[in-house]
């Protein structure tokens, strides 16, 4: 299956393995690989997958020939010496006796009952199948949405994704109504937290949050009980903020109840979304911002949160004071990830202009010299473009970085 | 997925009937049973005849699931019958799903022939219907490379539909499967917009061309194409020429700030700015100052990009990116 919009990715992966890991700066430390995200909360046992948007200097894929639709090792791919060539390994489909006349006959009121048995089946083709179909029958229909909503509440199985995914891509989703309920239940203690987590992310897709429904999602992320259900409330507030920026909408209000849970969330994993999200979006940070990510940088106990700030703190409009702060933090600062961080996030502030500062990080810590040297000689070439730059690092995970919460 | 009982389907037609005239919490308890769904193994013919059923549904959702399910099951299924089934078929709409089980075959590694197989009918084909609809069905695949330069013929076919299928392939793989990242699929791109004598597609291809990885070879090519006689094809090799590897950046700023002068068209101007922008981040703005004189009428434009390379941002998207919405302000 793939996605319609682009780029092309890889079938979701199931399980939830891929959930709770700190999301990871990839690449050229421009976004995490939110790719594995699901639409369920962080530990929710849903397999559906919003794929976040993938950075295209970040993709692996890229450099290495054609990323292949469907995740399997492209057929040009060259073999090592001495490596034989494995035949490919297919699961077969499954093509369901009947389902023309299924598709024809449901309707919003048989929907649970006609589609049970494929629900309770392994075949996710067909899930998506269900997932869309029904999306069309609740149509623009808040009452449709309100009974799918119903539903949810005891639905096992697959079914709870299913019924939820249908209703965050459904019409009726952006009525009034609907998205009032999906708070509302999402605030109900009286269900579980994983159940109130998928709810909270069918808010996703909403257009804008007004500053009610933001106030309430901020106070869920920032609720030390809240669990999975405040995982889900921050990260809401922070793709419908990457929806609105793309509209070319003032995210301020955002930025700020983000800022706020990433100072402010006992849930550390919580915090943390509060801090990475908004390099999705990837916006200029205003001083205000810059002041409260530079406190982050400086204070967050969680190396990824400090990564992230630097991430952040590299669209700030004030690059001198940027630069002197990561050259400070650099003296103090003990993981030697957060320096690497602070150490490439430099470039991404200033450019070649960072130089000095990356050469006076190179005499505090020698471990950076030969990557130094790469930077400088990459420069020296005529590159611009940080991304570009990046991607011609001859290593650009030099300290192990990506793959230390494995 | 044939009817297989005259008693379900006169009780699927009751509660079709019955459905609308039940208030939601009367239907919900008497639901009748719905069809018998019994799961089994996939065949070309059965996934025909449900796409072409499939066809005349209203569900969106349906027709994307069966498209899906045959690609799905491409791998599987028996190569010769899909083959055969594909080289009989006449109907533009069912051979795109039948080329596209093909691609997918080779696209998973299941048949490295495949491909080549769907790309010479594309070749080949006598309606030109027919030929469109298998184009597309290369879309978003390893095409650019795996079908021997097959994209600087379709560039030129007779019809205006395929080259213009035969284009939108092209940018789409650029960016959505390579990510522009891979230079000889890049050189491919050049060499079919380069051998097109079709304005449109030639502009199309390199109007929104992520050139990072390109040759030199390919980089002279689009910069012999900065004096075609077409506005369109300028303007598309001026926009290409600004995203040039480092190596040749310096020749390309050469050729555009020359350009810039005797330039008559406005559009082709605005897009020769946008070139020297990207050639030159922050470092341009000297260049664009003094280019101010020579058209008044695009001052602002100027104006726009010197305030938005001031901001020094360090990624050329970031800086397009602030450039657009630094217009869209009202």
């Amino acid at each position: 299956m793939t996605s319609a919009s682009p780029p092309p990715t890889s079938p979701p992966p199931s399980g939830t393995s891929s959930r709770r890991k700190p999301l990871l700066v990839a690449g050229a430390g421009l976004v995490a690989l939110l790719a594995g995200v699901a639409l369920i909360g962080r530990g929710g046992s849903g397999e559906e997958h919003a794929a976040e948007e993938k950075p295209t200097a970040a993709h692996d894929h890229a450099k290495h020939g054609p990323a292949n639709k469907t995740g399997t090792a492209s057929p040009a791919a060259p073999l090592a010496p001495g490596q034989e060539e494995k035949a490919p390994q297919f699961s077969s489909t499954v093509c369901w006796q009947d389902i023309e006349r299924f598709n024809a006959g449901v309707t919003i009121h048989n929907f649970r009952e006609w589609a049970e048995p494929l629900l309770n089946s392994r075949d996710g083709l067909v899930r998506d199948f269900l997932k869309d179909r029904l999306t069309e029958l609740i149509g623009n229909n808040p009452n449709h949405a309100l009974e799918v909503m119903e539903w949810s509440r005891d639905a096992q199985g697959k079914s709870f994704g299913v019924y939820l995914m249908a209703v965050r891509d459904s019409e009726a989703v952006h009525q009034p109504q609907v998205a009032t309920r999906l708070l509302d239940m999402g605030q109900d203690n009286s269900l579980p937290s994983e159940r109130r987590a998928g709810l909270l992310s069918a808010l996703d897709t909403q257009k804008r949050l007004a500053p009610v429904a933001l106030e309430r999602l901020t106070t869920l992320a920032n609720d030390p009980v809240s669990v999975d259900a405040g995982w889900a409330a921050a990260r809401t507030i922070a793709r419908v903020m990457k929806r609105e920026f793309k509209q070319n909408e003032s995210i301020a209000p955002y930025m700020d109840k983000l800022l706020t849970i990433g100072a402010a969330s006992p849930d550390e994993q919580v915090r943390y979304l509060g801090q990475m999200m908004p390099m999705h979006a990837a916006p200029l940070l205003s001083p205000e911002e810059t002041e409260r990510f530079a406190k982050i940088l400086v204070g967050e106990g969680n190396e990824d949160g400090r990564d992230a700030a630097a991430h952040n703190l590299s669209l700030s409009y004030d690059k001198g004071k940027v630069l002197d702060l990561f050259a400070k933090t650099f003296e103090t600062e003990q993981s030697l990830c957060v320096k690497w961080a602070l150490f490439r996030f430099s470039a991404r502030t200033a450019g070649k202009r960072a130089l000095p500062v990356m050469a006076n990080m190179v005499t505090l810590d020698p471990r950076f010299q030969g990557i130094y040297q790469d930077f400088e000689r990459i420069y020296a070439s005529g590159t611009l473009d940080f991304v570009r730059l990046y991607n011609s690092l001859p290593n650009q995970d030099p300290f192990n970085c990506l793959d230390r919460h494995e | 997925m044939k009817s297989t009982s005259s008693f379900r389907t006169r009780t699927l037609l009751l509660a079709l009937t019955l459905c609308p005239l039940l208030p939601t919490e009367a239907a919900a308890q008497v639901v009748a049973p719905g069809p018998a769904l019994q799961g089994g193994n996939c065949s070309v013919e059965g996934l025909m005849d449900s796409i072409r059923n499939g066809l005349k549904s209203n569900s969106e959702a349906y027709k994307k699931y069966m498209r899906t399910l045959l690609r799905e099951s491409a791998p599987t299924l028996s190569d010769s019958e899909l083959r055969a089934a594909f080289e009989r078929e006449t109907d533009p709409v069912m051979a795109e799903h039948l080329a596209a089980a093909l691609v997918a075959r080779t696209e998973r590694g299941a048949d490295p022939q495949a491909i080549k197989a769907v790309a010479k009918r594309a070749l080949e084909e006598r309606d030109p219907a027919v030929r469109a609809a298998t184009v597309r069905s290369l879309r978003r695949t390893s095409a650019l490379e795996s079908t021997d330069g097959v994209y600087e013929q379709l560039v030129k076919d007779p019809s205006p539909e395929v080259r213009q299928e035969a284009a939108t392939n092209i940018v789409e793989d650029i960016r959505e499967v390579y990510s522009g990242f891979h230079g000889p699929a890049s050189d491919a791109a050049v060499s079919a917009a380069a051998a097109s004598t079709d304005p449109k597609v030639t502009a199309k291809i390199l109007g929104s061309m992520d050139t990072q990885k390109i040759s030199a070879d390919s980089a002279g090519k689009i910069q012999s194409l900065l004096g075609s006689d077409d506005a369109e094809v300028r303007k598309a090799a001026a926009l290409a020429l600004g995203g040039v590897p480092a190596e040749q950046m310096a020749s390309a700023r050469q050729s555009v700030l020359a350009m810039y002068r005797d330039e008559k068209d406005a559009g082709v101007r605005k897009a020769l700015l946008q070139s020297i922008a990207q050639l030159g981040f922050i470092g341009a703005i000297p260049e664009l100052q003094r280019l101010r004189s020579t058209d008044p009428s695009l001052a602002p434009e100027i104006d726009a990009w010197i305030r938005v390379l001031n901001l020094d941002l360090q990624e050329w998207n970031l800086i397009l990116r602030e450039k657009q919405r630094l217009q869209q302000v009202p």
